[in-house]
């Protein structure tokens, strides 16, 4: 219908009057995200990782490998556990753990001479920093174990004969990361491999911290927008024109068909522009970017009309921005938007997970991961907004007389 | 045309328009005249399908507003009372806006809106956000939207509250022109001078029931020519009403211990002869004579003035 472009044109035309409060809507939650990262490297933020160790080397190699994530800010996220290879394997395929390393017999030997030898890595595929975290550091470690060998033989070879007291490991494992930091330059082949396994084979994703924060960023810019953007029909039935618009033979849904073309379109544009920005900035991957897209705007747009049914409870504006203020920040926080869900205790991961914004992020890191679409959860959408688009214009038009 | 027949509106135990009747014809100024809260803008919106009546019947050019609602509202404009207006969107986008809602498109919509741009004097203001318009203006364009699309019905609610005397004569000679083309215009107001030049037949309204309707002159002629004389001063109620039943012609309105209004015919010439026999019950301190009038009528049926 004719009048559903004409309300969307008249929507998009307000909406760009206004850039402040479009910028606003996008800095609020960058300067979250730039404020968390801020946080999050002076380590004050403590994600709960465990890593799962199967020492059957039992010599000082191993400890050191041990020790390495025991030092500064790594010691912050990952804990370890020595465990055996049963049960390591146990708690690893029940997802207890962020990873499980096993360090082979003979690995002091292999270190110590220069011989090659072969860590093994399962990392649990429901996690993503924390295995990317003790991979990437890991392969640091045996990319430069090789030249550790020549530079500090002598206080390793030393320290391995007899037992090593605690000052002496960590006065090696000190040079040890002294080491790693000067021979970065010069890579080699690696003498010891690493050897990477995630369970059920999951493919793995570059990009790190940034990456895993930005889609749930991005989402919570998307929410905010859509929360704005129910606020504003308050505007509208205010000034009259709601009522005027009843009063003309074009019909109410055309007139929130508008407003949904509207939102879908400053949605789609927004989400574009993040998922560039954060391909581009924070090497996210993004494997399918039209349907990345796609999917932002229309689930945001769910989002919005979320707003809107909310927001038709109330009987004034205060009162519906009260309402939606007090529903949009615990569920950002929840929904994965402040903290990631691979960053929060499980439980409250589990219903964060379930909020609609949660879900909305869950299914676009899917997307992003490189997943067929999810017919399923496209229809769930659609059909959600064409059942609130009827909720929502019966009860707009109601409260607008 | 507009039919009103028996139109009922409650709000819970609110009866904000009770039994209400009458029909405006094409090309006629039908004025609803009454004070705050007498169902003007009830009634108004029930005939624009806003409101749906509790009980009664409205036709539109033959359209019944509740069954037939899309045809009723196609040959209507309406001029709300507020501003009912984007503010951020400039005058022609917003005239773009309500035309196209009313079906208005292409060519015949821009050439409307420069029209009616010309007509509200705001052709050379038509670019910028309304927002920086003054009230009057603002005025002039909620109007301009609700004769964009040429209705052939059109419902004024209070056009003018709040527009410099200048521009309401501009205002009110648009409206006249609106009804010489051949519209039925439909025109609330609690100004009685508005009413007495703009409208070819009126009602009278108060706490939601029309009180009289017709022509001026047939309202005028509810008075009996006769005049309002309203005294103040000091009084006994009951001590007037028996000085003045004495009198040929002369009928209490209104009485109390410091007011006195009266309907009197050929008041200019009785008057020593009513004071006299005021004087008896009372003290006169102020006078005044008014002509036959809406406003004396108004008094005449409410027993109060319309204007607080
Ligand atoms: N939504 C509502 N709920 C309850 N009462 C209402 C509602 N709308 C109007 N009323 C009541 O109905 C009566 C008529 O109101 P209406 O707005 O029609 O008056 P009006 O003649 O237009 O007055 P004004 O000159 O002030 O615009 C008033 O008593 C008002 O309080
Ligand atoms: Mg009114």
């Amino acid at each position: 219908m004719r009048f559903v472009f004409t309300s969307a044109v008249k929507d998009l035309r307000r909406i760009r009057r206004d850039p402040v409060m479009l910028l606003t809507w996008l800095g609020i939650p960058t300067l979250i995200a730039l404020l968390l990262v801020v946080i999050f490297g002076r380590g004050d933020a403590r994600p709960n990782g465990k890593l799962l160790i199967v020492d059957e080397d039992q010599g000082i190699g191993a400890t050191l490998l041990a020790g390495a994530f025991s030092q500064g800010a790594l010691s912050n996220m990952i804990s370890i556990e020595k465990v055996d290879r049963e049960e390591g394997r146990r708690r690893i395929n029940k997802g207890n753990a962020s990873a499980l390393l096993v360090i082979p017999k003979n690995f002091t030997t292999a270190l110590l001479e220069g011989k090659p030898a072969k860590l093994q890595l399962i990392r649990n595929p429901a996690q993503r920093i924390l295995p990317d975290i003790i991979e990437q550091v890991l392969s640091m470690l045996t990319d430069s174990a090789f030249y550790l060998q020549m530079v500090a033989g002598p206080q390793l070879r030393e320290a391995a004969q007899g037992t090593p007291t605690d000052a002496g490991i960590a006065q090696i494992s000190v040079q040890f990361n002294h080491a790693i930091a000067d021979l970065r330059k010069y890579l080699a082949p690696p003498v010891i491999q690493l050897e990477t396994k995630v369970i059920e084979g999951k493919t793995d994703k570059p990009g790190g911290f940034a990456a895993l924060m930005l889609p749930g960023m991005l989402y919570m810019a998307v929410f905010f927008i859509a929360g704005g953007l129910a606020t504003d029909v308050w505007r509208e039935r205010t000034s009259g024109a709601l009522r005027r618009v009843v009063t003309t033979p074009a019909s109410f849904g055309a007139f929130l068909g508008g407003k949904l073309l509207a939102v879908l379109l400053v949605l789609a544009l927004v989400g574009a522009f993040g998922l560039a920005v954060a391909h581009f900035l924070a090497d996210l991957r993004v494997s399918n970017f039209p349907l990345a897209v796609l999917w932002i705007a229309i689930s945001g747009t769910g989002l919005y009309l979320f707003m809107m049914l909310l927001q038709s409870l109330a009987s004034t504006e205060r009162v519906a921005n009260m309402l939606s203020n007090f529903v949009l920040l615990p569920l950002t926080m929840l929904g994965g938007s402040f903290f990631p869900f691979d960053l929060m205790p499980k439980g409250f991961a589990q219903i964060g997970r379930l909020t609609p914004n949660g879900w909305s992020v869950t299914e676009l890191q899917k997307i992003l991961d490189g997943a067929a679409v999810s017919p399923v959860a496209f229809a769930a959408v659609i059909l959600f907004v064409a059942a609130a688009w009827l909720v929502v214009g019966w009860r707009v038009r109601r409260t607008a007389c | 045309m507009i039919e009103v027949e028996q139109l009922r509106k409650q709000y819970g135990d609110i009866t904000a328009v009770k039994d209400v009747t009458f029909t405006a014809q094409p090309g006629e100024i039908f004025g609803l005249l009454g004070p705050n809260g007498a169902g003007k803008t009830t009634t108004i919106g029930c005939i624009s399908s806003l409101l749906t009546p509790t009980a009664g019947h409205i036709r539109v050019m033959g359209h019944d507003v509740v069954r037939d609602g899309v045809a009723a509202r196609r040959s209507i404009g309406v001029v709300p009372q507020e501003i009912a207006l984007y503010d951020d969107l400039s005058a022609r986008e917003n005239l773009g806006y309500w035309g196209g809602a009313q079906g208005l498109r292409g060519a015949l919509l821009r050439d409307r809106i420069t029209e009616v741009l010309e007509l509200t004097g705001l052709l050379d203001r038509a670019k910028e956000p309304i927002k920086r318009f003054s009230g009057g203006m603002k005025r002039r364009l909620n109007f301009a939207c609700g004769i964009v699309h040429q209705p052939k019905v059109l419902l004024l609610d209070e056009p003018t509250v709040g527009v410099d005397p200048q521009s309401r004569v501009r205002l009110l000679e648009l409206v006249r022109d609106q009804a010489h083309a051949g519209a039925c215009v439909l025109y609330t107001t609690h100004y009685m001078e508005e009413a007495q030049t703009l409208c070819d037949r009126l009602a009278i309204i108060d706490h939601g029931s029309i009180i009289a309707q017709g022509t001026l002159a047939e309202l005028r002629s509810l008075l009996a020519e006769r005049d309002l004389l309203r005294l103040t001063g000091v009084f006994r109620p009951d001590a007037v009403r028996e000085a003045l039943s004495h009198l040929e012609g002369v009928e209490i309105i209104q009485s109390d211990e410091t007011q006195l209004a009266l309907s009197v015919s050929d008041a200019s010439h009785r008057l020593p002869s009513l004071f006299a026999a005021i004087n008896t019950a009372g003290e006169v301190r102020g006078t005044t004579l008014t002509q036959p009038s809406l406003e004396s009528l108004f008094i005449k049926l409410t027993g109060k003035e319309l204007r607080e």
